[in-house]
């Protein structure tokens, strides 16, 4: 049973034309996938069916063969960890520290042990010197993984990432990449940077126009250039 | 991010700031209540109220300036606020024009009003300078304040900062496009830039919630451990308590 399973997906925001029209992929156990396409093209919008933020019109997501819906949706959050494309929307607590153990305090874990999760992330991702400190006195890198710690912390099956490395520098990119490519969760990262789903995936869907327009695996994806050109996906930079 | 930080005292080595946060917020409710309660005319106790403050500002190490500077804004509001009494209050007029006239029973009305929320004020200024604010909030969740009221500020805390910073890219990108207007004009651009920020704030708000949601957030904020008490604060906040409530009885002995 795959641990990822859209079929069908379609959904359209009130007053706007439709966002997917019929998306359907599967992520297996321990895959690595990029989901591409260019902006608007409904990667951000498939993301946030996987734990039940959006309600589709049509179709459903299945997270490790439960159906996901308003009556599963704590326990399909505890799997699925959703690292959101602006770390400032995810970042909401006056410290790093309360913001990192908010996931395990409201899955029911006690004061201390949340605190010792936290500290133990902390330390794993070389944020440990800024855990007391606010969000806004971040820097964009650290900001980022501070995102990220936000959901390792809960140990997800699922690692959800969208636009990991859309706002870092060159040495912020390199750092998270090397870090991601560390973990052992399945991925699944949606980005228009071709260079870094290449450095993390093997496998890419390439959703254009709300649908999915190809399911392959990535080397052969990038080394189709007349097809990324035309689903406005640049070549990568290395070729 | 030109933000101000208003707790840039909390970190400074100093009596106050070794005290737990919770003997701060109760040592400033019991300076309010006791210059609140002084019966009109408690003069002397009431100075020695402010006398109590202006120990405590120096203890805490806050410069006389900063102070004022941080007094000022909140002290404006205060003088607006009470001004009505001097026109109100019946009695032996001192100075008038036409029908404004000013009472004497008014002028210290005013001056004893404006005194008291004065001593409360500065407390409070005291407070907020010398305790950041996580501290602030842990504190008041540990006294029980309601969980919807520490959720708001704690988020506001947080969404205030991203809307200053996102206010402040739209009039730098104002200003750049700018050159040479008129007042008039700035003004013009100046209300464009709040309605633009009212709605980036808005959809930050829900992008927020969508964030909290992810991480199964069902309508409560939880919160670490907070602070244990001391000896040292207990020690500062009932010395404290002691003397305001001598000051109070001694208003009502004489008076």
């Amino acid at each position: 049973m795959a641990l990822l399973e859209v079929t069908g997906l379609e959904f359209q925001y009130p007053g706007g034309s439709p966002a997917l029209s019929g998306v359907s992929f599967a992520v297996e156990r321990g895959e690595r996938v990029a989901l591409l396409g260019p902006t608007g093209s409904g990667k951000s919008t498939v993301l946030q069916h996987l734990n039940g933020l959006l309600v589709q019109a049509a179709g459903s997501v299945k997270v490790d063969g439960v159906l996901v819906g308003p009556d599963t949706a704590r326990e399909v959050r505890r799997k699925v960890g959703l690292v959101f494309q602006d770390p400032n929307d995810q970042l909401f607590l006056p410290t790093l520290m309360e913001d990192i153990a908010f996931g395990p305090l409201n899955a029911g874990t006690p004061p201390a042990e949340a605190r010792q999760l936290a500290e133990g992330i902390l330390d794993e991702l070389g944020l440990h010197h800024v855990g007391g400190r606010a969000a806004h006195h971040l820097s964009g890198g650290e900001r980022r993984l501070a995102a990220l710690a936000t959901v390792l912390v809960s140990r997800p099956e699922l690692l959800v990432l969208d636009e990991p490395t859309g706002d870092l520098d060159a040495r912020s990119r390199q750092r998270l990449v090397r870090l991601l490519r560390r973990r052992e969760e399945t991925l699944l990262v949606a980005t228009h940077d071709l260079e870094v789903a290449s450095a993390l995936c093997e496998r890419g869907i390439v959703l254009y126009g709300g649908a999915v327009a190809a399911d392959r695996p990535l080397g052969d994806l990038l080394a189709d250039l007349p097809f990324l050109e035309r689903h406005g996906l640049a070549a990568p930079l290395t070729e | 991010m030109s933000f101000h930080h208003l707790d840039q005292y909390a970190s400074v080595a100093s009596p106050l700031t070794r005290t737990v946060p919770a003997a701060r917020v109760l040592g400033v409710a019991v300076l309010a209540v006791g210059a609140a309660t002084l019966p009109l005319g408690a003069w002397p106790q009431l100075a020695v109220l402010g006398i109590v403050v202006v120990g405590i500002v120096a203890a805490a190490r806050i410069p006389p300036r900063a102070m004022a500077n941080r007094l000022a804004g909140p002290f404006a509001f205060l003088l607006l606020a009470s001004a009505g009494l001097l026109f109100l209050v019946p009695g032996e007029p001192l100075w008038h024009v036409g029908p404004i006239r000013i009472s004497e029973a008014g002028l210290e009305r005013f001056g004893f009003v404006l005194g008291r929320a004065s001593v409360a004020l500065a407390a409070a200024v005291v407070l907020v300078s010398t305790t950041s604010f996580p501290e602030l909030l842990h504190t008041l969740r540990q006294l029980r304040l309601p969980a919807v009221v520490t959720a708001a500020l704690g988020l506001g805390y947080r969404l205030l900062y991203l809307l200053v910073d996102e206010i402040e890219r739209l009039q730098r990108a104002a200003r750049s496009r700018n050159a040479g207007a008129g007042a008039a004009r700035r003004r013009s651009l100046m209300v464009g830039i709040s309605g633009a920020a009212m709605a980036r704030a808005f959809a930050r708000g829900e992008r927020t919630h969508r964030a909290m949601l992810a991480r199964g957030f069902t309508g409560d904020l939880p919160s670490l451990e907070p602070h244990e008490w001391d000896r040292h604060s207990g020690i500062l906040l009932a010395g404290l308590a002691l003397v305001v409530a001598a000051v109070s009885l001694s208003a009502r002995v004489t008076l």
